[in-house]
């Protein structure tokens, strides 16, 4: 069926005319923040204590971003007569954000769960230079990281959950195996 | 004394009504425009919903430096501005908001042939500025406007002739003196037309080829800055006011309503007004510029003959009736 | 161009020429306003102020128009003059890119005939004029004697053969236009609209 001459203008008119009564979809960003997803690629925050400087994220960053200092200290043998370990301190640990491309291969690479994403993105400088940020720079992001999305309701146990609570276990079965005999002493 | 006192109060009216209500109108396509486009438009400019981006405008532009182009032909060039504006000033004075004398800045016996001339003069403005701007892109604005007028100022005439012809008066009072609610059915090619028409001759979109911004900058008003530049966009605004007043009061009987006719009538005038403005931002947001052929086409092979057969209509039932 | 009211309207008191009113004292300002701006139309070396002052000189004439009371008349002329032909002329000049500036090439040579031309036509007009109306005087504060109900009675009561022949004028003129138009090669099938905008419009094209 040929449509009616002039339906296509009274469509045009139509589609105008919904458009108006919906929301817009205008975002009034510096008077109200943006609803980021958590998964939001904003800067990368640094957890310092799970960093071993084990310089993987340095080696596989695309562009060399990541700029890492340390040096070696000896802890002393943790039992009498024992080995003298040594361990790596991290001196410096910054990331040029002007380099960057947030691909988010370091984040992938740590072995260590050191490095984050943040949803956190208002760090605009006015020199270049400024956006190198260091490490307690990073070590402020990490705060902002949001909690990890709950596992499903099936789902297995995490790994560190399930060898914490084994251990918890074991360890209130010890004590209630302990518990009884003082109890049964007096009898 | 008493006289002068009477005509100095009407046309301080009519000037402010002349300055506020193309504001209005301007202030109102950007909130509409916007949300039509599912945007918000201005939002700071005065505190509450950008109420004041017009004047933020305003003295933006008379901040800005006068420009004339080193070729351009001075005189004209800082005349044209005037010559655009004024015209639809002088329209607003003898359009009837309500019954009575005391509704209309000064009654004019041929008021329907006064309104369209005076407004036919507007544009001589637009042409000016083309010719004057020693600019290509204003020179074929100015040729564009030109086209347009000529072929649009037919239709329009033709088909306020026809209500006029209805009512049997070219006074603008005399014709809505003598409206009833059927006239409404009766003209409402003319009346279609009447709009189109004047759309066109206000070079607003979808007819605005002359300022087609993607093709020639701005058309004939490329080479104005400040102050000028902003008289002449005024003037479009002024001019959708004063298309809507005369479409409200030759088509759809200006002060004549349902109920509240007495008193209240001025505020049918303006509700109608403010409707017909409100179509012309909607229209600008819905339809894609027409090109110039098309434009013509319209014009020749569409508004003139329905303006005719309208008149023809019009003289039948005139005869029938009598 | 109009046609000055009947004998039978006009006031046939006689009046003096000293002492004027203040709606004469304007008419002859006007006019010579007027007279001026036709004079710089046709002297100025420029082409598109030549255009421009003849807006001043027609819009001048329209005036006139109004201080006799014939409102009709001067909306007529504005609408038509001022708003469409004028345009075409403007129109006209853009399409051959007058120049911003003098043009001196614009000048046909015929200055002489042409003053000579001007003159006797100017002469022929006022003689008739003046023999038609001799003294009589139009009576500006009664009621307005140049209303369109009296202008449009008159015309199609007392004028209505001229009227119409001028019509058939026009006509002519549209149906030349299109076979100019067509001689051209424009195969463009010209639709009719027997007005003067679309008949010059047609010779635009």
């Amino acid at each position: 069926m040929a449509p009616i001459p002039g339906s296509g203008l009274a469509k045009g008119l139509a589609v105008t005319l919904r458009t108006m009564t919906k929301k817009t979809v205008t975002a009034q960003y510096p008077d109200v923040q943006p609803e980021l997803p958590p998964r939001t690629r904003g800067v990368i925050g640094l957890f310092e204590e799970n960093c071993t400087v084990c310089m993987l994220c340095a080696r596989e960053c695309p562009d060399w971003c990541i700029y890492i200092d340390s040096h070696k200290e000896t802890v002393p043998p943790a039992v009498e007569g024992g080995r003298e370990r040594s361990r790596n301190v991290l001196d410096r640990f910054a990331i040029d954000f002007s380099l960057c491309m947030y691909c988010g291969i370091c984040i992938e690479v740590c072995p260590f769960d050191a490095l984050f994403w943040s949803p956190e993105f208002e760090y605009a400088e006015t020199d270049i230079h400024e956006l190198t940020h260091e490490r307690d720079k990073l070590r402020e992001w990490m705060w902002t990281v949001p909690a990890p999305p709950a596992l499903d309701e099936a789902a297995e146990e995490p790994k560190e959950l399930a060898a914490a609570r084994k251990a918890a276990e074991k360890l209130a079965a010890e004590q209630a195996a302990a518990a009884p005999q003082p109890g049964e002493d007096p009898q | 004394m008493n006289d002068v006192l009477d005509v100095a109060l009407r046309l301080l009216v009519v000037f402010v009504v002349f300055l506020t209500f193309p504001l209005i109108v301007g202030q109102t396509e950007h909130k509409v425009m916007a949300h039509m486009q599912g945007r918000l438009g201005p939002m700071y400019a005065g505190g509450f919903h950008g109420w004041a981006q017009l004047v933020a405008d305003g003295v933006k532009f008379a901040q800005k430096e006068d420009i004339v182009p080193a070729n351009a032909d001075r005189r004209v060039f800082q005349l044209a501005p005037a010559v655009a504006l004024l015209p639809y000033l002088l329209v607003l004075v003898a359009i009837p908001i309500g019954p009575g004398e005391g509704a209309v800045g000064q009654v004019v016996d041929a008021g329907i042939f006064f309104v369209l001339a005076v407004m036919g003069v507007g544009v001589l403005g637009s042409l000016m500025a083309g010719w004057a701007s020693a600019n290509k892109y204003s020179l074929l604005g100015g040729l564009r406007t030109a086209a347009q007028l000529l072929a649009y100022e037919l239709p329009m005439l033709l088909a306020a002739a026809s209500v006029a012809m209805a009512a049997g008066t070219v006074s603008l009072p005399g014709i809505l003196n003598a409206f009833e609610w059927w006239w409404l059915p009766w003209q409402i090619v003319g009346a279609l037309v009447f709009f189109v028409a004047g759309l066109a001759e206000l070079q607003r979109p979808p007819f605005d080829m002359p300022v087609a911004d993607s093709e020639i900058i701005f058309g004939a008003y490329t080479e104005y800055t400040g102050l000028r530049f902003a008289l002449f966009l005024l003037a479009e605004y002024a001019g959708i006011v004063v298309l809507c007043g005369l479409t409200t009061v030759l088509f759809l009987g200006g002060w004549h309503g349902p109920w509240g006719a007495d008193g209240l009538g001025w505020l049918w005038t303006l509700a109608k007004t403010g409707i017909l403005a409100f179509l012309v931002i909607w229209l600008r947001v819905s339809y894609p510029r027409l090109r110039e052929d098309q434009l013509q086409k319209l014009a020749w092979t569409v508004l003139v003959p329905l303006a005719l057969a309208q008149i023809a209509l019009t003289g039948i039932v005139k005869v029938a009736i009598n | 161009m109009t046609l000055g009211p009947p004998v039978t309207l006009a006031a046939t008191a006689p009046q003096g020429f000293l002492s004027p009113t203040g709606v004469e004292i304007a008419f002859l300002l006007v006019g010579m306003a007027t007279l001026g701006a036709a004079v710089i139309t046709v002297t100025t070396k420029q082409l598109v102020h030549a255009a421009l002052w003849l807006v001043v000189a027609l819009g001048g004439l329209a005036v006139e128009y109004l201080l006799l009371t014939a409102e009709f008349i001067a909306w007529v002329q504005v609408l038509i003059y001022v708003g469409s032909v004028v345009v075409l002329l403007l129109f006209g000049l853009m399409l051959t890119k007058a120049p911003i500036g003098r043009s001196p090439d614009a000048d046909s040579g015929n200055r002489w005939v042409a003053l000579a031309v001007a003159i006797a036509s100017a002469g022929a007009l006022v003689w008739v004029v003046v023999d038609a109306f001799r003294t009589q005087w139009i009576d500006l504060d009664g009621a307005a004697q140049g209303s369109t109900e009296v202008t449009g009675t008159i015309l199609f009561r007392h004028w209505v053969l001229p009227f119409e022949a001028l019509s058939v004028l026009l006509l002519a003129a549209l149906v030349g236009a299109i076979v100019l138009s067509r001689k051209n090669g424009d195969a463009e099938t010209a639709e009719a609209a027997g007005t003067p905008t679309s008949a010059t419009d047609k010779e635009q094209r």
